[in-house]
């Protein structure tokens, strides 16, 4: 038996030290994976479940983090997505490299810049950009650019070939470049002729 | 490594993936490079505003107590 705990009780405690102050940065992958508050507290919470089930388990000294997510990610794609094929392209594909930097210039992203038209937008905006991605690509973005796992940490979760995820990475960066300048447009944030 | 090869692996580079000797090479270019350097920044800087705000800081209140809760009910039925 791989358990390490000698009592429910000492499990309990490990738990409740280890996973669950990982939960609020759960709940909001979850967020951004369901879309929706309410499914995203469905999900954090048979994650968390899941997770007591299987503790007696899972290895201390290996990564919880990314252990969870895997939970998470599964749990999200088994109950709460929506079925539907997944498409193969993604809006970004025929774009050219840089596109974003080519439209807006060096100093869009730049912090309290006054040309910060991009730190300039509402969370909202850039949090529909990104869950306008193609599930595949959405998830590759938000655990590598808002969770900040490594390609192979990504690869466990997500249950792909490093290969992949740098492809997902790559496409769906480009993407939420194609869906973020779409959006500054639609909100009149810089002038057509730029 | 040339501008073109030093914009292609970007994205390598600000993943922190790349390999040790590849990424002194890298740098010195960028060093050297302010257009590189450009891009480089802004990239880096998109993805701070992408992750400062997707991030989610409004956790429902009593989401800790309902998991607690259901752990308490997944204790009590175990055998």
């Amino acid at each position: 038996m791989a358990d390490t705990d000698v009592t429910l009780e000492a499990r309990r405690m490990r738990f409740e030290r280890d996973a669950m102050p990982l939960m609020p940065s759960l709940y909001s992958a979850a967020l951004r994976m369901t879309r929706n508050p309410s499914d995203a507290e469905d999900v954090v919470q048979e994650t968390f479940l899941r997770a007591y089930r299987g503790f007696g388990g899972f290895q201390e000294g290996t990564n919880l983090k990314a252990w969870l997510y895997r939970i998470l990610t599964n749990t999200f794609i088994n109950s709460y997505r929506k079925k539907q094929r997944e498409p193969d392209t993604v809006s970004g594909d025929e774009m050219e490299e840089w596109f974003l930097y080519d439209k807006l210039g060096p100093d869009a992203a730049t912090p309290s810049a006054e040309s910060s038209v991009l730190d300039a937008m509402p969370d909202e905006a850039v949090q529909a950009a990104l869950e306008s991605l193609p599930e595949g690509f959405r998830m590759a973005v938000l655990l590598a650019d808002v969770e900040g796992f490594s390609y192979k940490e990504i690869a466990e979760i997500l249950d792909v070939p490093i290969g992949t995820v740098m492809s997902r990475l790559h496409r769906g960066r480009k993407a939420l470049e194609k869906a973020l300048w779409d959006t500054v447009r639609e909100r009149g944030l810089v002038s057509d002729g730029l | 490594m040339d501008c073109s090869e030093v914009l292609i692996q970007v994205e390598l580079y600000l993943d922190q993936e790349m390999t040790d000797v590849n990424c002194e090479e890298f740098k010195q270019h960028l060093g050297d490079c302010s257009p590189c350097m450009d891009r480089a920044e802004f990239q880096q800087s998109l993805r701070l505003i992408i992750a400062k705000k997707c991030k989610c800081e409004d956790i429902p209140a009593d989401l800790a107590q309902k998991i607690l809760a259901s752990l308490d009910a997944e204790e009590s039925t175990a055998p």
